[in-house]
């Protein structure tokens, strides 16, 4: 399962980055469903509409996860702006998780 | 944040911690193994074999979902269903097995055509091999079988295809639901709507059934054959709305039609449960009348009102004709003369069948043909000429409708100027106008008195109940002008009586059975007294000492007749009234003695002529005597009187050229002889003398 949230302003596209993120998941997974609701909660208080965030189920793209380098789940992994990040685990450390996105908390 | 929860932890049993330490071999990097630490890993990539493996707390929570998932697929159906390569069932399997005919082991190893499914036909089977040879998802497939206890069960069967993942064709699988009972209901449904629709279009009325917003429904086979002569309904047929029609209904029909559509919207509305309404439409076939009857319905369907049809033109026509003859009866009996009659009657007629004019040709019996009597039209200046031209036509039996139907006695008619019973439509224009006709006879004891004759654009075929009342209405208006005319001649009759007997009497009375006064006509000749009541010898100052008062009563009392029954009264100054009468008996409808009546005539200047002239008689003459002469003078116009009395009476007068009276008879010439010697030789006495005794001899 692929699930993309592409949520950005094009109307100042220029003068507001939009960060691409993907998150590995498993579905049904206790700390995968906890991922998906902290990291909509933080794109939603520190992004706004500037984000554009693609889910991955690992059951069903293994081998995807596999070829972006992807060993456990839930992994968020930041793919723009530069430089990429990835975290792992239930994005519950919210400071970690702004860190990698380059979001001063 | 939602809390971590602590999973493969330290304290973890020894299976786990081989797990974990399995685990963490497949994982190299810090961060993911301090995550795993945490327990905040679902799943772990094997980079040797690419397949995710779940830790225990994501396994449990996969593991419950899909139970979950189950148990609501189970909701869903009844049973699941595998099948090969060849369509053959591989597994079948539910939770519910037991009650149905499809268990696993009977249907195993077959297809769905090798079961006991008796409800699906050889085509039916090949439409759906073809289906499944197109490997297309079905959907719904209904069939019915026997289940273990004998009972038919109902169950709908959907499938997809399966593919490996080389994309090969494996065979089928799918699910099957027990729709026994939903077709049970739907059966229960059917029947009921089965039975509403035998119920339906078994009625006589025609029906059709509204839904809230006034369209269309249904409509009944009665609704489909009213429409056909039925204008106003024709349009109206399935998905046709109902309440737009009424409220685009034309210039004619758009009173009606607003008060239909409020009637069904206010049914519709819960506002009132029924509303009924009578109209009428014109058709070539005539008026027509129709009675709706609208009824609010309430259900789970989408019916809201059913609407209800019925052709009372025949019911409405018959109330027509019977008004109608209870109109010309009346006119009848309200007119005092033929010519009122005949208009009041023909109007009624009009105005009943909606023509346009009526003609009555009378039958003149002495020259054997018709003539234009009477005649009564709507306003309107075609009519008019159309009847001022009928004024002069004149029609024999056998000519034209008219001629035709006086000379046959049946009704004729032409429908529209161009269709009749054999008549050439040239031939009818004067008589119709190129117009429709009616025409029918007028009869008094069987014998034909004149025709009616009414003209219409369009003259509808008549019924039998039609032709009966024309036949009514030609009878009832016969017999009046036959009585009229006894009635006008009986008036000319009495007005001659009338004027003979003011030329022969002064008054005339009538007496009840025991002779006293019940009427005086034309004046009180007893000095103006009240003498209702009397009787002749009780009238004030009569002379009873007249022997001929005995004779006269015995005469009464035998019930005789009487003539110039001369009696005297004595007035207040004491001066002698001498009166003649005459009388008859009379007796009422059943024969018995009523009274008497009769005439009077005051004779006193005659008798007093006589009195003096017989007094003279005892004296000298002397012809210069101024009193002899006044008694002569006197004498003289007795004498007058008395001889044109009796020629009033005794011989028919005849009046001459000269407007002079001829006497006719034996004695004429006596009596002339005596008015010429009046005329030419008054002074004589001696012949005023011998004509006095002449009189007095033929007396």
């Amino acid at each position: 399962m692929a699930r993309k949230k592409a949520k950005r302003v094009t109307s100042d596209a220029d003068a507001t980055t939009v960060v691409v993120m993907v998150l590995y998941i498993t579905e049904s997974g206790p700390n995968s469903v906890r991922a998906i609701a902290n990291i909509e909660a933080i794109c939603q208080e520190h992004l706004k509409d500037n984000f554009r965030l693609e889910i991955v189920d690992v059951l069903e793209s293994p081998r995807r996860a596999l070829a972006d380098g992807v060993v456990v789940t839930p992994s968020l992994a930041k793919v723009s702006p530069l430089p990429a990040a990835t975290v792992v685990g239930n994005l519950s450390d919210t400071g970690e998780v702004l860190r990698a996105l380059g979001i001063r908390g | 944040m939602q809390p971590a929860p602590s999973s493969l932890t330290p304290s973890g049993t020894t299976a786990e911690r081989g797990f974990k330490k399995a685990i963490l071999r497949l994982v190299k990097g810090g961060p993911e193994r301090l995550a795993i630490e945490a327990g905040q890993i679902d799943a772990i990539i094997d980079p040797t074999s690419g397949h995710a493996i779940l830790l225990p707390d994501a396994q449990r929570a996969l593991i419950e979902r899909k139970v979950g998932f189950r148990s609501l697929i189970g909701l869903a159906f009844d049973w699941y269903w595998e099948q090969d390569e060849r369509y053959c069932f591989v597994s079948h399997q539910g939770a519910t097995d037991e009650a149905i005919g499809f268990t696993e082991e009977g249907v195993i190893g077959k297809a769905l055509w090798d079961l006991s499914i008796d409800n699906l036909s050889e085509t039916d089977w090949q439409t759906h091999r073809q289906q499944l040879e197109w490997r297309v998802i079905f959907r719904d497939l209904e069939v019915r079988c026997v289940d273990r206890a004998g009972e038919m069960r109902y169950v709908s069967i959907s499938g997809e295809p399966i593919f490996d993942a080389q994309n090969q064709f494996k065979g089928y699988r799918g699910i099957t639901r027990d729709i026994t009972a939903r077709k049970h209901s739907e059966a229960v449904v059917r029947e009921s709507n089965r039975y509403a629709r035998t119920i339906l279009d078994g009625l006589g009325a025609a029906i059709a059934v509204l839904d809230q917003a006034g369209v269309v429904l249904s409509v009944n086979p009665a609704w489909h054959a009213l429409a056909i002569t039925h204008s106003s309904i024709a349009d109206v047929a399935c998905g046709s709305n109902y309440l737009t029609g009424c409220d685009n209904a034309g210039d004619d029909e758009h009173e009606d039609g607003m008060a239909i559509a409020a009637g069904i919207r206010q049914v519709i509305a819960g506002e009132r449960s029924l509303f009924r309404y009578d109209y009428a439409a014109d058709s070539p076939a005539g008026r027509l009348w129709i009675a709706l009857s609208i009824a609010g319905t309430a259900g789970n369907n989408a019916a809201r009102a059913i609407v209800s049809c019925e052709d009372i033109t025949e019911r409405k026509r018959g109330e027509l004709l019977l008004d109608l003859e209870r109109t010309v009866l009346r006119c009848l009996t309200d007119a005092d003369t033929a010519t009122v009659a005949l208009k009041s009657v023909i109007r009624a007629v009009c105005e009943s069948q909606g023509w346009t004019c009526g003609r009555y040709f009378s039958l003149d019996q002495s020259a054997g043909v018709l003539r234009f009597s009477e005649s009564w039209g709507i306003p309107a200046a075609a009519v008019e000429q159309f009847i001022e031209k009928s004024r002069g036509l004149v029609f024999r039996p056998g000519a034209g409708l008219a001629g035709r139907v006086c000379q046959s006695g049946q009704p004729l008619w032409v429908i529209d100027g161009t269709r009749d019973a054999g008549v050439a439509p040239t031939a009818l224009a004067p008589e119709t106008g190129d117009e429709g006709a009616f025409v029918f006879p007028v009869t008094s004891e069987d014998t034909i008195i004149g025709v009616l004759a009414f003209s219409n654009p369009i003259i509808r075929e008549p019924d039998d109940r039609t032709l009966q009342v024309v036949r009514s209405i030609g009878s009832h208006l016969g017999r009046f002008l036959r009585r009229q005319e006894a009635v006008d001649s009986l008036r000319r009759s009495e007005s001659r009586f009338r004027a003979l007997t003011d030329l022969t009497s002064d008054w005339y009375w009538e007496q009840n059975r025991d002779c006293r006064f019940t009427q005086i006509a034309d004046g009180n000749p007893f000095g103006g007294a009240d003498i209702l009541g009397m009787t002749h010898w009780d009238l004030p100052g009569v002379v009873l000492a007249d022997a001929t008062w005995p004779e006269h009563k015995s005469n009464l009392a035998a019930r005789w007749s009487f003539h110039d029954f001369e009696f005297a009264t004595v007035q207040a100054d004491g001066q002698c009234s001498y009166y003649s009468i005459c009388g008859e008996p009379v007796y009422d409808e059943s024969g018995i003695f009523s009274g008497y009546r009769g005439t009077g005539l005051d004779i006193t200047r005659r008798k007093c002529a006589e009195i003096a002239l017989r007094e003279s008689e005892g004296a000298e003459v002397n012809p210069d005597d101024p009193a002899f002469a006044a008694a002569v003078r006197v004498a003289r116009r007795a004498l007058a009187e008395r001889i044109a009395d009796r020629v009033r009476k005794e011989y028919r007068p005849v009046n001459n050229d000269d407007g002079q009276p001829d006497l006719n008879g034996q004695a004429s010439a006596k009596f002339g002889e005596l008015l010429r010697a009046l005329e030419f030789d008054r002074a004589t006495d001696l012949r005023i003398a011998a004509a006095i005794e002449l009189i007095g001899k033929t007396k």
